[in-house]
C-alpha cells in the first residue's frame, strides 16, 4: 500500500435534484472522494455497498490498493445511502437495481465532468462491492449503449445475484440468529450500541464505521462460527434509513405521516424503534412494491422481483469479456444456485475463493492481486 | 477536552458559507499503513470488557422502567439540543473543518509539536483532577510527564515522557465529579463544542478555572492567552474524528446521543472499579513524537 494517498472531497449539487424534505437539510449535495495521480492514468470508480457513503473503510482499502497501482480513484456512495437518495435519486425509493443504476450513472457523469481540470484520464474502469457490484455491472451495461463514460472493465466484488432473494436470506438469518419480536430486537440494538460505546471509551469517537460495527456485532451476537448473522445485522441497520426515506418520498404512510412529516427539530425516537423491527420483506411489501406498481403500469410484484436480478444483463455478462467478478463460496448473500449462475455466466472471468464470507477477504494479498490482474486485462483463469 | 478550548472557540466565530454547484475540500492525505497500525492498536487496547455487556436492564441514563424503549437516553432539552446540533453542523462545515483541514496540511512534525505543547499545558489540570479522584498513581505519573516534557521535551513540544513509558492518561473535572457520584445528567449539545452532558459542561468550566488559576508560564493571562486559543482549538478539531451527518441519516442525532452518554457511563464505571485506564494515543501527530 502507498504511504500516502491524496484526497479531495467533492460536494456536488445535481441540477435535476428534487426539493429536499426539511428533515434532510444536511443532505443537499452528493458527496464523493477523489484521489488524483500527478500524471495521466486510468480512472477507477468504486461504488459502495448497501447503505455505504463514498468513504467507507472498505472504500479506503480499495482506494489505497488502486491508487498504489497507479489509478486515479473516485469513490462514490451506494444509491441506498441516504445522502444519495436525497441528493441524487430520481425516486427516493431505493432498491430498484436498474433505476438506482441509472441515477448513479447520471451522477457519475457529472462527477467525472467536475474532476480537477489537470486530471488526465486514459481509461475508465468501474468497481463495486456487495450491492455496489451489481450497480457497477448494470451501469456498464447502460454505458455500453450510451457511451458517455466509455467504461472499459467492470469488477463486481461479492455481488448479489438477486437483490430481494439475498435480502430475504438476510431476513431469515436475522430471525434465526437474533429472533423476532420488537422488544427482543430493540434490546439487541441496545447491546450493540453499548458495545460500540465501550469500543469508543477513552477516544473521542461517537460515529459508527463498518469495522467498529462488525466488531461490536460479533461480540454481541457471539457468532464467531456464523459471521453471517453479523452481516445480516449490518444490513438491517442500513434498512432503517432506506425504509424511512422510501416511506417519506413514496408517501406510503407506514412510519411517516405524509401530511405531517417530521420537521427538523422533531424527535425520531419512536419512529426509530418501529423501523428497527422492520424486515426487508416489510420494505418490499409496504413501500417498494406500492410505489413501483403505481409508477410502472403493467408491472406486478413478481415482475418487480425479476427486474432486480442480474438476469436483466445476463447476455451481456455471458458474452462481454470486460465483466469480471470475485466472490466467496461461503458468502451468505449467495445461494448455491446464485453462485452456479454467476459461474455459468462469467465462466473464467469469475474467481471464487473458498473462504471469506461476505467481503471478509477484501484487501487480502491474493484478492488484491487478482483484482489488479482483472482490471489490467491480464486475468487468465478463475478457480 | 483541554480547558483552554472553551473561551477560545469564540475566536473562530468568523467566516461564511460556500455556494455554487461544486465545492471541493482539500483533505489531508490518507496514510493507509499508519491508519492500519492505529486501528490495530485501538483494537488491542479495547478488549471487550464486561461493562458493555452487563447493562441490558433498566435504562441507567433515564432511570425509567422497561416500558421506555431501551435505546432511550435522557434528553429533556431535546429541541434546544437539536437546534445546536444543526448550528454546529453548519459551523463545522463553514469554518471549523476548512481551518482544521488546512492545519493538517502543515508538516507533520510541526503539527505534532503544537499538539504536544497544548497537551502538556493541560497536564497540571489533569494532575489536580487525579488527586481529586484519589488516583494518586496516575497523578504522579502525569506530574512526571509534565516535568519531563516541560524540560527534556523543550516546553512540551516533544512528548519525551511517552517514549520513557510514562503514558498519557488525561482526565478532567467532569470525571472527578463522576468519581464522587455525580450522574452525567441530561444530554447537552454545547454550541460549537458539540455532544456533551450537563456534567461535562460543568467539567469544562471547572477545568478552565483550574487552568486559569495554575496559569502555567503565565500563558493564561492577557494577549498571549488570546493568541494561543485559536491554535489550540484548531489542533483539537483536527484531532477529533467526528463529522456531523457523515452518516447522512436523520437518525444520527439519536445515535450520537446514545453513544456519547453511554460511553461516559462506561467511563464512570471503569473509574469506580479503579481499573487502570486504557491509553489510546491520539491520531496522526502522536505517531511522529520524538
Amino acid at each position: 500500500m502507498p504511504a500516502s494517498v491524496p484526497l479531495l472531497e467533492l460536494n456536488l449539487s445535481l441540477p435535476w435534484a428534487r426539493p429536499v424534505p426539511a428533515i434532510y437539510w444536511f443532505d443537499r449535495r452528493l458527496r464523493a472522494w477523489f484521489s488524483a495521480q500527478p500524471h495521466p492514468a486510468p480512472l477507477a470508480i468504486v461504488i459502495a455497498g448497501t447503505g455505504g457513503d463514498g468513504n467507507t473503510a472498505k472504500l479506503s482499502t480499495l482506494r489505497a490498493v488502486l491508487y498504489g497501482a497507479g489509478y486515479h480513484v473516485l469513490t462514490v456512495p451506494s444509491p441506498t445511502f441516504p445522502g444519495f437518495i436525497v441528493s441524487a435519486s430520481s425516486t427516493g425509493v431505493a432498491g430498484d437495481l436498474k433505476q438506482d443504476s441509472q441515477d448513479l450513472y447520471a451522477a457519475l457523469q457529472l462527477l467525472v465532468a467536475h474532476l480537477p481540470r489537470r486530471t488526465q484520464i486514459t481509461d475508465v474502469d468501474l468497481l463495486g462491492y456487495s450491492l455496489g457490484g451489481a450497480h457497477a455491472a448494470v451501469i456498464k451495461s447502460i454505458d455500453d449503449v450510451e457511451r458517455k463514460l466509455k467504461i472499459h472493465r467492470v469488477i463486481m466484488i461479492n455481488p448479489p445475484v438477486s437483490l430481494f432473494s439475498s435480502i430475504g436470506r438476510l431476513d431469515e438469518l436475522f430471525t434465526l440468529s437474533i429472533g423476532s419480536g420488537d422488544s427482543g430486537v430493540e434490546q439487541l440494538y441496545k447491546r450493540l450500541y453499548t458495545r460500540l460505546a465501550n469500543l469508543y471509551r477513552r477516544s473521542n469517537k461517537v460515529t459508527i464505521d463498518e469495522t467498529d460495527l462488525y466488531s461490536a456485532a460479533s461480540a454481541v451476537l457471539r457468532s464467531d462460527a456464523d459471521f453471517s448473522a453479523v452481516i445480516a445485522l449490518s444490513f438491517r441497520l442500513s434498512l432503517v434509513d432506506v425504509f424511512y426515506a422510501g416511506d417519506l418520498y413514496a408517501g406510503t404512510g407506514i412510519v411517516v405521516d405524509p401530511t405531517h412529516p417530521p420537521g427538523v427539530g422533531d424527535s425520531l425516537e419512536q419512529i426509530g424503534v418501529v423501523l428497527r423491527g422492520k424486515t426487508f420483506a416489510d420494505y418490499f411489501r409496504d413501500v417498494f412494491a406500492p410505489y413501483y406498481l403505481a409508477h410502472r403500469p403493467g408491472s406486478t410484484a413478481a415482475s418487480l422481483l425479476a427486474d432486480n436480478r442480474l438476469d436483466i444483463i445476463a447476455d451481456t455478462l455471458e458474452h462481454n469479456p470486460d465483466y469480471f467478478a470475485m466472490t466467496n463460496n461461503d458468502d451468505p448473500i449467495l445461494s448455491a444456485e446464485d453462485l452456479a449462475w454467476l459461474r455459468a455466466k462469467l465462466g473464467s472471468r469469475i474467481v471464487v475463493y473458498d473462504h471469506g464470507g461476505h467481503l471478509g477477504n477484501l484487501g487480502e494479498r491474493q484478492q488484491v492481486a487478482d483484482l489488479l490482474e482483472m482490471l489490467a486485462g491480464r486475468w487468465q483463469s478463475g478457480t | 477536552m483541554r480547558a483552554r478550548a472553551l473561551p477560545g472557540l469564540a475566536a473562530l466565530l468568523l467566516g461564511g458559507c460556500a455556494s455554487g454547484p461544486l465545492t471541493v475540500h482539500h483533505l489531508p492525505p490518507q496514510t493507509p499503513a499508519a491508519d492500519n497500525a492505529a486501528a490495530v492498536a485501538l483494537a488491542a487496547s479495547n478488549p471487550f470488557q464486561n461493562a458493555a455487556d452487563a447493562k441490558d436492564g433498566p435504562d441507567v441514563v433515564s432511570g425509567r422502567s422497561a416500558a421506555v424503549p431501551p435505546m432511550h437516553t435522557y434528553d429533556p432539552w431535546e429541541r434546544m439540543n437539536r437546534f445546536f446540533y444543526r448550528f454546529n453542523t453548519r459551523f463545522d462545515e463553514a469554518i471549523f473543518l476548512p481551518v482544521a483541514n488546512n492545519y493538517q496540511r502543515l508538516p507533520a512534525p510541526l503539527q505534532a509539536g503544537v499538539h504536544n505543547f497544548f497537551d502538556n499545558l493541560a497536564e497540571p489540570t489533569t494532575v489536580i483532577n487525579d488527586v481529586l479522584q484519589l488516583q494518586l498513581h496516575s497523578g504522579l505519573r502525569n506530574l512526571g510527564r509534565f516535568i519531563v516534557n516541560s524540560t527534556l521535551g523543550i516546553g512540551g513540544l516533544f512528548d519525551v515522557a511517552t517514549r520513557t513509558r510514562l503514558q498519557s492518561s488525561p482526565t478532567g473535572f467532569s470525571a472527578t465529579l463522576g468519581r464522587w457520584g455525580l450522574h452525567p445528567g441530561p444530554y447537552l449539545v454545547i454550541p460549537i463544542l458539540g455532544p456533551s452532558t450537563l456534567r461535562d459542561g460543568f467539567g469544562l468550566l471547572g477545568d478552565y478555572g483550574l487552568a486559569y488559576e495554575v496559569n502555567v508560564a503565565d500563558l493564561y493571562r492577557g494577549a498571549k492567552g488570546y493568541a494561543l486559543w485559536p491554535i489550540d482549538v484548531t489542533d483539537q478539531r483536527a484531532n477529533t474524528d467526528f463529522r456531523y451527518y457523515a452518516s447522512g441519516s436523520p437518525f444520527e442525532y439519536e445515535t450520537t446521543r446514545f453513544l456519547y452518554v453511554h460511553r461516559e457511563l462506561l467511563e464512570d464505571e471503569a473509574l469506580h472499579a479503579k481499573s487502570t485506564p486504557t491509553v489510546i494515543n491520539r491520531k496522526a501527530p502522536d505517531t511522529v513524537t520524538h
